[in-house]
């Protein structure tokens, strides 16, 4: 019996196709493992079927029939979700979060007794061990995703949902949290698993739906497929002849970091070097340590142990305009809320960390601005209609081109690129990667931080994969894809 | 690409303030006998100018994105400050810069609080401004000020050159400095692009630090300097004297937030915001209005201006 059936679900979201035409099907009481590379849309798939996003084209059945509106407000009736972060209220007890808006009471005043008497009920049939009586910031990650879940459990959900649940954890949290999940279904709880760990999901699951690029590659008994399989199944070939990489020669070590560690981030003992014309990946799973480590060499952060050296020259940074001054830039991930002001201009934006050589006894030499501006407007082909508009007002595409063409004034030498096309459709990838090709050919040093693998593998000279804080291998050209995936993901034991 | 906006919240926000302001101008006009006069015209300039002069500083906090809750209390303090020390006989102009120093440096101090500490800077300023209350009355007894005081030091509250109070002559300068320094100049620069967002700011190399200093340098030095002219103007000098300007400068500020571009402080924005405050305050008071109506006037514009900015933001989000 069929709890969930998705058919020919189709998403379009400007510029990009999430799903093209995925069917897909959850059985009852079966645990079924989501997997796929960043943006093969196993997010956009869970937010349709939750009801968050709804879908272009397709149809979702519910045990068989049809559901003509298929919303928040309809799934909340079928599927409970458990995501990353939590939905608790951090100083209430474990108690008034799970009866947060049911609360049991005679006239005004709350019974808790008997909703202790509830949860317990609760807690034993799940076989779950939680304390409730104390506020839920003062327990463990796990705890609190424990009483995340009761919450969701006291709904009486057909299906359950898990989304990366098992990366804040301790091991034997783990260990509890598959106790549970293995519980569920012995109840009937159908459940529906996504995780990177691709040992997890084969050790949990009874099915494995595979996705790339929005399309479902196939759905597995998981008995009969190995963890190389399913890697080669999530690896998309046919990418890397639509960006073709220009060969450069590659000049002197520009950038250089001997074993260095910042404790408090948990990056430990990273060495790297960037060659002139070079363009170095980092591959890595969210929380690997790659943008904390750019983020905290480029704004001076103090470092434990290690150095760094610019051209051979022992360099400490001590803040971002020291860095800058020294040739380090850096985009950052998040275009909108660190990349730009968006109030500003596209010219006060472009010029802003060159300003100081563009005024005179502090006053701006306007005309020298306009010029500088426009000269990089016609550079990275920025689409507006004039240099005064607001970068609100741009398309992401031409909003990213801002945050990165306010570096082309000055002289910078290694550039940061923190997913520099996140988010941006398939064009304005290209121009991306053709700003960076050109870049290297100029002798700039490229740091290169993706989530995308295929991207990666596309443009990148060399790549390095973090994984926990360290850089655990260096891979060179013709990139093997498979290693490299399954070194980012890496075997999680048991 | 570019969206274009239409429908009338959009010309209120737009617009919304200046219209305001030729209404008000047009109605005082009609109903109100001696308002349309080159003397009344005067008049209101130099009534709303040391008004302008406290809100041009209070917009460079706003400008940095912090608040201020303790312009009104530096204002007080420093009116003290300079009336006790004239009185005592010392130099008028060692007097002024005496009490400037005090403004910038409760500035500083309570810059140091919210960016290093991390206090918010409403709770800071609020402190400070409770702070600064006692420490007037501590420092005048609670008595007002008065005594001798030089007639170049009265001139610049009272005198006029032509038919120009002085006062409004230094609004005038205060306004083009402000303006030309927050437009024209990097430093100006650095500070909208600290308020409009910091973290982006930070990454372009902005000493982010540095200019949330600055605003509330900025903001504290406008109200010292605001005590100043006061003491000058009045000959004496009130432990309370600046309290009621608590209101109308935020009134004023927050009015100004509107008139340029919607959320965004500007000199030009304030000034704009305090001609609306002070034809407001005159017409008000020609008409025989009771003083407690104005306070609900001013308090409904505080509330207007930000419904404006707020429903301007929201559709920026949602744009």
């Amino acid at each position: 019996m069929n709890v969930v059936e998705m058919l020919g679900i189709s998403k379009q979201f400007p510029g990009i196709l999430a799903l093209n035409n995925v069917d897909f099907d959850l059985k009852e009481g079966e645990i079924h493992g989501l997997v796929g590379e960043n943006g093969a849309g196993k997010s956009t798939l869970v937010k349709i079927l939750t009801g968050v996003i709804k879908p272009t084209a397709g149809s979702i059945l519910i045990y068989g029939s049809k559901v003509s509106k298929w919303d928040i407000s309809e799934a909340y009736k079928y599927i409970g979700a458990v995501y990353q972060e939590r939905e608790l209220v951090p100083f209430f007890t474990g108690l008034q979060n799970l009866f947060l808006g049911f609360e049991i009471s005679k006239g005004s005043f709350l019974i808790e007794r008997e909703m202790f008497k509830q949860a317990n009920k609760l807690l034993n049939r799940y076989k779950i061990e939680v304390p409730l009586d104390i506020p839920v910031n003062e327990l463990s990650p796990g705890q609190q995703q424990m009483v995340t879940i009761l919450k969701i459990l006291f709904r009486n959900p057909k299906v359950v949902v898990f989304d990366e649940p098992t990366a804040p954890l301790s091991l034997s949290e783990k260990k509890s949290l598959y106790e549970l999940i293995k519980n569920l279904k012995a109840k009937g709880v159908t459940i529906l698993y996504i995780s990177h760990y691709l040992s997890e999901v084969l050790d949990l699951c009874d099915r494995i739906t595979v996705l790339r690029n929005g399309i479902k590659v196939s759905t597995v008994e998981s008995s009969k497929v190995t963890e190389d399989e399913l890697i080669e199944l999530m690896i998309d070939k046919s990418i890397k002849e639509q960006y073709p990489k220009e060969c450069v020669e590659l000049g002197e070590i520009v950038f250089e970091a001997k074993n260095v560690s910042f404790d408090k981030m948990g990056i430990h003992d990273v060495s790297f070097n960037i060659r002139s014309g070079e363009i170095v990946g980092f591959a890595g799973l969210v929380g690997a340590g790659r943008t904390e480590l750019a983020r905290a060499i480029y704004l001076g952060k103090k470092f434990d142990r290690g150095e760094i050296y610019i051209f051979g020259n022992k360099f400490v940074s001590k803040s971002s305009w020291h860095s800058i001054k020294n040739g380090i830039v850096m985009i950052p991930e998040n275009r909108r809320t660190e990349g730009l002001i968006l109030d500003l201009s596209i010219k006060e934006n472009l010029t802003l960390p060159v300003l100081k050589n563009l005024s005179n006894m502090g006053f701006i030499a306007e005309s020298v601005v306009a010029q500088i501006s426009e000269r990089i407007r016609e550079r990275l082909s920025i689409r507006c209609s004039s240099l005064r508009q607001m970068v609100r007002t741009l398309s992401g595409g031409n909003q990213q081109k801002v945050s990165l063409g306010k570096w082309f004034a000055g002289k910078a030498k290694v550039w940061i690129f923190d997913e520099p096309t996140q988010g941006i459709d398939v064009e304005a990838k290209r121009e991306i990667y053709q700003i960076m090709g050109d870049l290297a050919k100029n002798g700039a040093a490229i740091w290169f931080i993706s989530s995308d693998l295929k991207e990666l593998v596309a443009i990148s000279d060399r790549i390095y994969v973090m994984r926990k804080g360290k850089i655990i291998s260096e891979h060179q050209r013709p990139f093997n894809e498979a290693q490299i995936l399954r070194q980012m993901l890496g075997g999680e034991e048991f | 690409m570019i969206k274009k906006e239409f429908g009338m919240t959009s010309f209120f926000a737009k617009y919304g303030t200046i219209a305001a302001l030729i209404l008000l101008f047009i109605v005082f006009s009609i109903m109100v006998p001696g308002f349309l006069s080159y003397s009344n015209f005067i008049n209101i300039l130099r009534q709303m100018s040391l008004l302008f002069i406290l809100s041009v500083g209070f917009t460079m906090c706003l400008i940095v994105g912090e608040l201020d809750l303790s312009f009104a209390n530096v204002a007080s303090l420093s009116s003290v400050v300079v009336a006790k020390l004239i009185v005592s006989g010392l130099n008028y102009l060692i007097s002024i810069v005496i009490a400037l120093s005090i403004g910038a440096s409760i500035g500083l101090f309570s810059g140091i609080l919210v960016t290093l500490v991390g206090i918010s800077s409403l709770i800071t300023t609020l402190a400070m401004g409770i702070i600064l209350s006692g420490v007037t009355y501590m420092y005048t007894k609670g008595v007002s000020v008065y005594g001798h005081m030089p007639a170049p030091f009265l001139q610049l509250g009272r005198g006029m050159i032509g038919s120009i109070p002085i006062l409004v002559i230094i609004m005038f300068i205060v306004l083009i400095a402000a303006q030309v320094f927050v437009k024209q100049t990097r430093f100006g620069r650095y500070m909208q692009a600290t308020g409009g967002n910091r973290t982006a700011a930070l990454l372009a190399g902005v000493n982010v630090t540095a200019y949330k200093i600055l605003g509330l340098v900025f903001s504290s030095l406008g109200a010292a300097f605001t005590g100043i002219l006061l003491t000058s103007r009045l000959g004496a000098a009130n432990p309370e004297g600046a309290a009621g300007f608590l209101m109308d400068g935020f009134a004023t500020a927050l009015l100004g937030q509107t008139v340029i571009s919607v959320g965004r402080a500007s000199p030009i924005g304030t000034f704009v915001g305090a001609l609306l405050v002070g034809i407001l305050n005159n017409g008000m008071t020609l008409l025989g209005v009771p003083y407690y109506v104005h306070d609900i006037a001013k308090g409904v514009i505080i509330i207007l201006s930000v419904v404006i900015t707020s429903i301007h933001a929201l559709k920026l989000e949602r744009a």
